[in-house]
């Protein structure tokens, strides 16, 4: 054999293409920017999931960080630079920032004035969620927002897959 | 375009200059990104995985541009190459390249398949199919290239690269071990400890004259009682801490995990006053109604320090 193939010219192509469509860390729905600040990871991450910015829109977090006396029925008794410190890290990774492709998608689902309360209540979870009963009911479950019960990468931000 | 012309161009030595970094690198892609096949550690499995693909492309691509009997040369697998080069001894052993296609069509279906993957949820589990009979076709080939080295090289060959290899990495393991180990943090989290006991114990004495010193037995039955005095959800400590405080606990809440209460599993309890102070008023609201008195505050974390 002297002169490539034919056939082994297009499969290298083909590789190529494939490598330049998908470079290393290029990223698939679903994959959120985890809590990287370590103070806010430790103090949400305290109690729930640390959930990532990404999923809810800014209005939303200025809203649950104005509400801390009454935190889905707790209090939070937060030192007020802490309490800052989050206010400022979501706001400025929140879904309608300038935070990414998952998170403006996820966002975007949520019609325009319409205020969401919670990430369970928002369009793009509830089209990813269509589960039939017993999932929701299984112990290890307790509550909807439990996302790690399911999604193993749920700390790292990566929803995709499962 | 002639091949004959470029041939030369690319010197045999260098050839396999880069022959050897290009197994360093496609071995060490596989091993980490097979390594890596689980979910937690995705972006270094697909980095890992993508750079496989890279090093395919790249070996084939060098391939493509070689003359016959070259190091970069790639011998295509015949059925009468093999039947001649069973009998001669010189040169490349033919079934090598048969391994080499072998190899090249697993690798290369491991990962496209991961590839599309990315893409179509389909591939997945095609992916994991074809991943886990990789190993066996590398094997194959270590095994063959094992048994042509020994067949041609001798022994010779194995110590010589055992002193090359096996040494440097033998003293690194012997190193790595004498290296010293990172100090327990138990004594100083001991000695905060007691200082928080101290400070307790005196909040105690001022608050009342009959007090004489903490009780594990009271702090086991601060833990362990179903007191129905705060949040329904939350009779007792017990229902988000679990019965055994040396286990990890779920809040009863929002399905989070929670580390273990005892000291002997978590041996950084009961150290910094901030976080003491928060969980002693938040959650005994939460169980009993109202913050913990310095008393009980001291019973419980005497009854946790308990060995």
């Amino acid at each position: 054999m002297t002169r490539p193939h034919s056939s082994q010219r297009i499969f290298t192509a083909l590789i190529a293409l494939v490598l330049s469509l998908a470079p290393p860390g290029a990223m698939a729905d679903g994959v959120f920017e985890p809590v990287r600040d370590p103070v806010v990871r430790q103090i949400c991450g305290e109690c729930h999931l640390p959930f990532s910015a990404n999923l809810l829109p800014r209005r939303f977090w200025q809203h649950l960080m104005q509400t801390t006396s009454d935190h889905f029925g707790e209090i939070l008794d937060l030192k007020s630079d802490d309490a800052a410190r989050i206010a400022s890290y979501l706001t400025r990774l929140a879904g309608d920032a300038d935070s990414g492709k998952s998170g403006r998608k996820f966002v975007g689902r949520i019609p325009a004035g319409d205020n969401p309360l919670r990430i369970t209540g928002t369009p793009g979870f509830l089209r990813k969620h269509r589960l039939p009963d017993r999932v929701w009911r299984d112990p290890n479950v307790v509550t909807r927002s439990n996302c790690a019960a399911c999604h193993q990468g749920a700390e790292q931000g990566l929803f995709d897959g499962d | 375009m002639n091949q004959d012309k470029t041939a030369p161009g690319l010197r045999r030595r260098w050839a396999i200059h880069f022959l050897r970094l290009w197994h360093a690198g496609i071995a060490g892609g596989f091993l980490v990104a097979y390594l890596t096949g689980d979910e937690d550690t995705y972006r270094m499995h697909q980095f890992s995985g993508y750079l496989v693909l890279a090093m395919l492309a790249l070996r084939l691509a060098a391939g493509i541009g070689a003359a016959q009997g070259h190091p970069l040369a790639l011998p295509r697998p015949s059925r009468a190459g093999l039947l001649q080069g069973l009998r001669q001894t010189q040169g490349r052993h033919p079934l090598l390249a048969w391994i080499a296609a072998a190899l090249l069509a697993t690798l290369g279906a491991v990962t496209l398949t991961g590839a599309a993957a990315d893409y179509v949820h389909f591939f997945e589990k095609l992916h994991e199919a074809v991943a886990e009979a990789s190993p066996w076709v590398i094997g194959l080939h270590v095994v063959f290239v094992a048994y042509i080295y020994e067949f041609r090289h001798g022994l010779g060959h194995w110590w010589n690269a055992f002193r090359r290899l096996g040494r440097p990495l033998l003293t690194l393991l012997l190193a790595s071990t004498l290296l010293p180990s990172p100090a327990p943090a138990a004594e100083p989290a001991a000695a905060a400890r007691a200082l928080r006991l101290s400070e307790l114990a005196a909040e105690a004495a001022a608050a009342s004259p009959e007090f004489t010193g903490f009780s594990a037995e009271r702090g086991a039955v601060l833990f362990g009682k179903a007191w129905a005095l705060g949040d329904p959800r939350t009779a007792g400590c017990t229902a988000c801490h679990g019965m055994d405080p040396r286990e990890p606990g779920r809040n009863t809440k929002t399905g989070r995990s929670i580390p273990p209460m005892a000291v002997s599993a978590k041996p950084d309890r009961y150290t910094d006053p901030d976080s003491l102070n928060k969980h002693f008023t938040r959650d005994c609201l939460s169980v009993l109604g109202r913050p913990c008195t310095a008393r009980e505050r001291g019973d419980f974390i005497t009854f946790m320090s308990k060995p």
